[in-house]
């Protein structure tokens, strides 16, 4: 399963908004530059929600209460990205932007 | 006392305090309990924001919050006992869904959890810490492990 994501600044702020996130690293570009980065950057969370509608998609209502989801966030994605996301059949997450990995991680269920 | 909503209700703001270095976290220590309401303009507002598809969000006939929406309150939980610096990078995290979070009501929740290590690797500064989401009536809705990085 796989959906495809652009990220924008506006797309950051808005999660910013929700997050009530006020760290200028995702904000600031010329700070970000100087940290080392390539851009502002997008939140990891904000990165890992993508996976979930697959993952609710593929496992249905035991998401729900059954529902793990590990996310490792690798890479930083910045404004003018696409996103690739993708749900693999046992359960392996792949996010990546130009081919390279930026968030990998798994959603599974676990009953115990 | 009113209930926080917002999740930027439930945060320390980054840059607002001195905030805390590395060298103040302490691994075992216990974070303050939290107390906030998710509401159905949250989980509206939430969806929209990470282009989720709300039509798939439904269990037994009610519509139901994606349970990733917990993912805005998590720092706030451990920001209250440890206020951020600026430039805090979120690393990974580890969330179990263990009840649903229904979304045509607003839902109180009591959010708390522990420093459970603090590693340097490759030069960097790392603090991991757990935490649990319970309904205010006790049913627990989710456990989050979570490991940022710390600049200095």
């Amino acid at each position: 399963m796989q959906q495809t994501f652009d990220m924008t600044q506006e797309k950051i702020d808005r999660y910013g908004d929700i997050n009530g996130d006020y760290d200028i690293i995702h904000y600031d570009h010329d700070y970000a530059v100087q940290r080392g980065f390539r851009g502002t950057l997008a939140h990891g969370p904000h990165l890992s929600a993508f996976t979930c509608d697959l993952a609710l998609k593929k496992y249905g209502a035991d998401w729900f209460r059954h529902g793990r989801l590990r996310t490792k966030w690798i890479a930083p994605v910045c404004p003018g990205d696409d996103l690739v996301v993708e749900l693999a059949g046992d359960g392996t997450i792949t996010e990546t932007v130009n081919g390279a990995p930026v968030v990998v991680g798994s959603a599974t269920i676990e009953k115990d | 006392m009113s209930v926080m909503i917002r999740p930027s209700d439930v945060k320390i703001r980054e840059g607002a305090t001195p905030g805390t270095p590395y060298a103040a976290f302490t691994v075992g220590q216990k974070l303050k309990p939290v107390r906030f309401m998710i509401t159905p303009e949250i989980v509206d507002e939430y969806a929209r924001a990470v282009e989720a598809d709300l039509s798939l969000y439904r269990l037994d006939g009610r519509p139901v919050a994606p349970p990733n929406v917990l993912f805005v309150y998590m720092t706030g939980v451990v920001y209250r006992t440890y206020p951020p610096i600026q430039g805090i990078v979120m690393i990974e995290a580890d969330f179990r869904w263990r009840h649903p979070i229904y979304a045509d009501e607003s839902t109180e929740i009591v959010a708390s959890g522990e420093i459970v290590d603090k590693f340097e690797k490759r030069g960097r500064r790392y603090i991991r810490w757990r935490g649990d989401f319970h309904r205010a009536d006790g049913v627990l809705l989710s456990s989050l492990i979570n490991t940022f990085h710390v600049p200095e």
